[in-house]
């Protein structure tokens, strides 16, 4: 029944619901050699970005860095748009301006100059050079300019000025992959370059956060500190990209914290690694392991219940701190709300869309909500998604109302299409790009990932730890019962 | 106070680049000219250019030949999302070409829309530098598919800003789409809008008043540019360019090939709009009196609505920093406003962007081309305007700084026309007049405090000095 066909009396409060439309009745199913997205060649509404803004998202979180593309102004001024609409915060991110002639000659005078005059005008202590097609096709030996650059800026500003700045470079071909491998390429270089040392061993961990945003670090930090563990968070965001308006500023304007250069320099000496997304941050996490013998512990992200006592057990065993009864109370305050809202989430169909680790740790923390996840996609492909995401619905199999299909970077058409031959769906959680699909099918959409850009907040809003599952089960729930009841009637719960 | 650029570091290329508007002489910085790297400069690529003239033509196919990310970025244009198609190339495309995965996309898309009218295909750096020979492939999958498939040359290091890519997609349109339709005979009273692109509901707003004085719009470039539409536009009696920068190509081709004159025009503003409608009004040989009596009921309706806005206004200093011609077509609507503008810049503008700003401002307005970030950014401190106006990236710089911020093109309302102007006196009030700012500074804190441009912390300060 819709709400505009309900009559006024006598209807006794059960028949008031509103009945869930099939997804679309009149719908005519597309020629499926167009649908598939494997072995098509076009790709329509593509749920990735390109390598480099993955690289300089990772340079955004050091302290006092700034990227460099080695580019056209676009990769630049797209991505700072791109960061700007996601954080609401400026992003300085420096250009090469490749023009013809660098297309020609190649990039060589561009680079040498530009960051010429980036130290001169930003004094930065760390430079993070991103590679980008142009300059990958044209075969820009960055190593040789770097170096050459270095001499020319260091005969100009002194040597011992020059020292201090680390220039690290990234390469970061736009089509090798996506914004995941950028950030993921872009934790290898900064280790590699400067995590030279393993000279003063400490308790320290290191974690690798991915690409989660910043309520998403502070919340791991709120469980390190919980458990008196000390870390270097590489790429942390949570301060550059989430200043506080309060002037005036310094100029050029820099914003409070990120990891410091000596953080990083210093990353060799913990006690392992974490990198929280597989995805992303693997690489430099395995590249210590390798060089220096400091173990990588890779994943899985920590969103849900299971995820996240991995994580404090894994955090404890190697750091030997015990896990507190203060983190065991915010576990049993999130399987409260659990239960307490169970009855709403269960057998409820969602379906799941964005970068691969965002998706297997929803993936995982809606079966543990007794959901049943109808469709997975993750806009960039990995190896071990399919195999990832069978671990994770093999416990839950028998409690699927029906069975899951999983994507394996695909777009968001053949998303869409899916999900329009869906008789029911309950929820999509995903991206802002799943607005659309979200209004055409009259289904809730729980914004969860990146990029997150026609709201304001959500890149403050966990969804990592115990506090931030709990969070997350409230929008779920929410949206599942703003949708379910009309809106005229209050409902007790 | 002269603004201290001189006294940034060692960068004499941008020394020309600003100047102070002096009486009788006109001020025109130094412009067009290649972009310094690793300054931060706010502009984009030709293939921004190419996508802010051509995203909003709705009934076409839009093909993007290079990797994930062009594809993604173009597929927003003016804060709206459209249908990107792309050709998503990877590794082994770049090493061995990628015109074959190029021509089944073409057709993978026409079969997926097959009641697109067209198919842009826009190339990009990687398909540029790759050498793809995107005219043959579309040749070859025109005739395959027996629809118009038109190559947007614009790869995005084809110039050095989005002023490249503007003239290569009104190229675009001038030789495929304009002008096409089996029609020749010219329809009176009607006109064609070029350089406006209906954000907000511009475009409605013009063609009210249009409306009042008889005529009506063929094809606005590129708000209004369905196929059919622009295939009839030379049958239009005048062009009328509302943005310099995006519509004159189109007008200077459309007077060469179809002798349609054109007249450049600004609906921003009380007295722009109302020296525009006379302007049409004449050309078109309207009734005086029926001129006068739309401007004299807009422009009083608009004044009394706007009034109490104004008041908060008045007197107040504004900033423009725009991509090129905005700065001469706002910058009056900002004096109607009551507001004086003490800065006026440009992302690309041209000579006579420039000219067109000089005859705008007073004596002492600084005018800036190109202005990288950190200018931006002493500028802010050193003059700490009312209101800024720029586009989004600058937006969260200047918060931070302390200085309120609207957003070119428009978030809220329409801008353009007598109506049009009370929605801009409306935000720029509102938004001048926003509690956060007061809150935002606490006592004792004065514009010179630490953080001054010439306080600066001692690691800075001994490098500037030389």
């Amino acid at each position: 029944m819709r709400l505009n066909e309900i009559p006024v009396d006598g209807v006794p409060y059960d028949r008031l619901k509103i009945d869930q439309i099939p997804a679309s009745p009149a719908y005519a199913p597309r020629d499926p050699e167009l649908v598939p997205a494997a072995g098509r060649t076009l790709v329509i509404n593509p749920d990735r970005i390109c390598m480099p803004i993955g690289a300089m998202w990772a340079v955004l979180g050091v302290h006092r860095a700034i990227p460099f593309v080695q580019g056209a102004q676009g990769c630049t001024t797209y991505a700072r748009y791109t960061f700007s609409r996601i954080f609401k915060e400026p992003a300085t991110i420096a250009t090469a301006s490749f023009h013809e002639d660098a297309a020609v000659f190649g990039g060589r005078r561009n680079l040498i100059e530009g960051l010429r005059n980036l130290v001169v005008r930003y004094w930065p202590e760390v430079i993070g050079i991103a590679t980008t097609c142009s300059s990958e096709i044209m075969g820009d030996d960055l190593v040789s300019f770097v170096k050459e650059a270095r001499v020319k800026i260091g005969e100009e500003i002194g040597a011992e000025k020059m020292d201090r700045i680390a220039m690290v470079i990234i390469n970061t071909p736009s089509f090798a992959g996506s914004h995941v491998d950028g950030y993921d390429r872009a934790s290898k270089a900064f280790i590699e370059t400067l995590a030279t040392g393993r000279d003063n061993p400490d308790r320290r961990v290191n974690i690798i956060p991915g690409l989660l945003y910043p309520g998403d670090i502070r919340e791991i930090r709120h469980l390190l500190e919980e458990m008196e563990i000390e870390a270097t968070v590489l790429f942390d965001i949570s301060d550059t990209l989430d200043a506080p308006l309060a002037p005036p500023q310094e100029i050029p304007y820099y914003p409070p914290g990120g990891t410091t250069l000596q953080e990083i320099r210093g990353m060799g000496n913990a006690l392992a690694t974490f990198a929280l997304q597989p995805a992303a941050g693997a690489s430099g996490a395995r590249s210590l392991e390798r060089r220096l013998g400091v173990p990588a512990v890779v994943g899985p992200t920590p969103v849900g219940v299971d995820a996240t006592d991995a994580l404090l057990q894994n955090l404890s065993r190697i750091t030997g701190r015990e896990i507190p009864s203060s983190l065991k109370i915010e576990r049993g305050r999130l399987i409260d709300a659990m239960a307490d809202t169970f009855h709403h989430t269960m057998m409820k169909r969602v379906a799941i869309f964005g970068d691969p680790d965002t998706v297997t740790g929803v993936a995982r923390f809606v079966c543990e909500l007794g959901m049943t996840p109808v469709a997975v996609t993750p806009g960039t492909r990995t190896k071990t998604f399919e195999q990832e995401m069978d671990g994770i619905f093999a416990g839950y199999r028998e409690l699927f109302l029906d069975a899951p299909r999983v994507f394996n970077g695909g777009d968001l058409f053949e998303f869409e299409e899916y999900l329009k031959t869906l008789p029911r769906l309950d929820l999509i959680i995903g991206n802002s790009k799943g607005i659309d699909i979200s209004r055409e099918l009259e289904v809730p959409l729980v914004r969860v990932g990146f990029p997150i850009y026609d709201r304001f907040g959500y890149q403050k809003r966990p969804i990592v730890g115990y506090r931030g599952a709990e969070l997350l089960l409230y929008e779920i729930v929410n949206a599942i019962l703003d949708f379910r009841y009309p809106d005229d009637r209050t409902q007790q719960l | 106070m002269a603004f201290p650029i001189e006294a940034l570091p060692a960068l004499p290329a941008r020394r020309g680049h600003l100047v102070i508007k002096t009486r009788g002489t006109p001020a025109i910085p130094e412009c067009g000219s290649a972009t310094i790297p690793g300054l931060l400069s706010e502009r984009s690529c030709v293939f921004y250019g190419a996508r802010w003239m051509l995203a909003a033509i709705p009934d076409v196919i839009h093909l993007v030949h290079g990797p994930a990310g062009c594809a993604y970025y173009g597929s927003t244009v003016r804060r709206t999302s459209y249908r990107v198609y792309s050709s998503m190339l990877e590794e082994r495309d770049i090493v061995f070409g990628g015109s074959a995965r190029l021509y089944a996309a073409i057709l993978a898309a026409v079969r997926r829309e097959p009641t697109a009218k067209a198919v842009l295909v826009y190339a990009t750096c990687a398909a540029g530098l790759i050498g793809e020979d995107l005219d043959t492939m579309c040749r070859n999958a025109s005739e395959a598919t027996g629809l118009q498939v038109v190559p947007v040359n614009s790869p995005g290091f084809r110039g050095c800003s989005q002023a490249a890519g503007h003239d290569l997609a009104a190229e675009v349109l001038l030789r495929h789409f304009i002008g096409v339709g089996s029609e020749q005979s010219m329809i009176p009273n009607s006109v064609n809008i070029l350089g406006e692109f209906d954000v907000q509901g511009d475009l409605q707003q013009i063609e009210a008043l249009l409306q009042q004085l008889g005529l009506r719009i063929i094809c606005a470039f590129s708000g209004r540019a369905p196929t059919a539409a622009m295939a009839g536009a030379h049958r239009a009696r005048l062009n009328i360019v509302h943005c310099r920068r995006t519509g004159e190509s189109l007008a200077e081709g459309m007077q060469e090939r179809f002798g349609t004159p054109h007249l450049k025009a600004s609906f921003f503003g009380l007295e722009e709009t109302a020296a525009t409608l006379r302007a049409i009004g004449r050309f078109f040989g309207t009734d005086e009196a029926v001129v006068e009596e739309v401007v004299e009921t807009g422009c009083s309706e608009a004044r009394r609505l706007a009034e109490p806005f104004l008041k908060r206004l008045r007197g107040k200093r504004a900033a423009l920093f725009f991509g090129a011609s905005r700065m001469g077509s706002m910058g009056k609507a900002f004096r109607d406003l009551g507001m004086n503008l003490i800065m006026v810049g440009s992302q690309f503008g041209c000579r006579v962007d420039y000219e067109d700003a000089d005859r705008k401002v007073v004596e002492g307005t600084v005018i800036i081309d190109d202005a990288p970030e950190q200018e931006l950014e002493i500028f802010l401190h050193q003059r700490h305007p009312d209101l800024l106006c720029g586009g989004t990236k600058e937006k969260y710089m200047a918060h931070k700084m302390g200085v309120p911020f609207l957003v070119f093109p428009q978030e809220g309302s329409p801008f353009a026309g007598f109506r049009g102007f009370v929605n801009l006196a409306r935000e720029a009030a509102g938004l001048v007049s926003a509690p956060v700012w007061r809150l935002a500074r606490s006592e004792g804190d004065l514009p010179d405090a630490p953080g001054s441009f010439f306080a600066l912390s001692g690691k800075e300060k001994d490098n500037n000095e030389r």
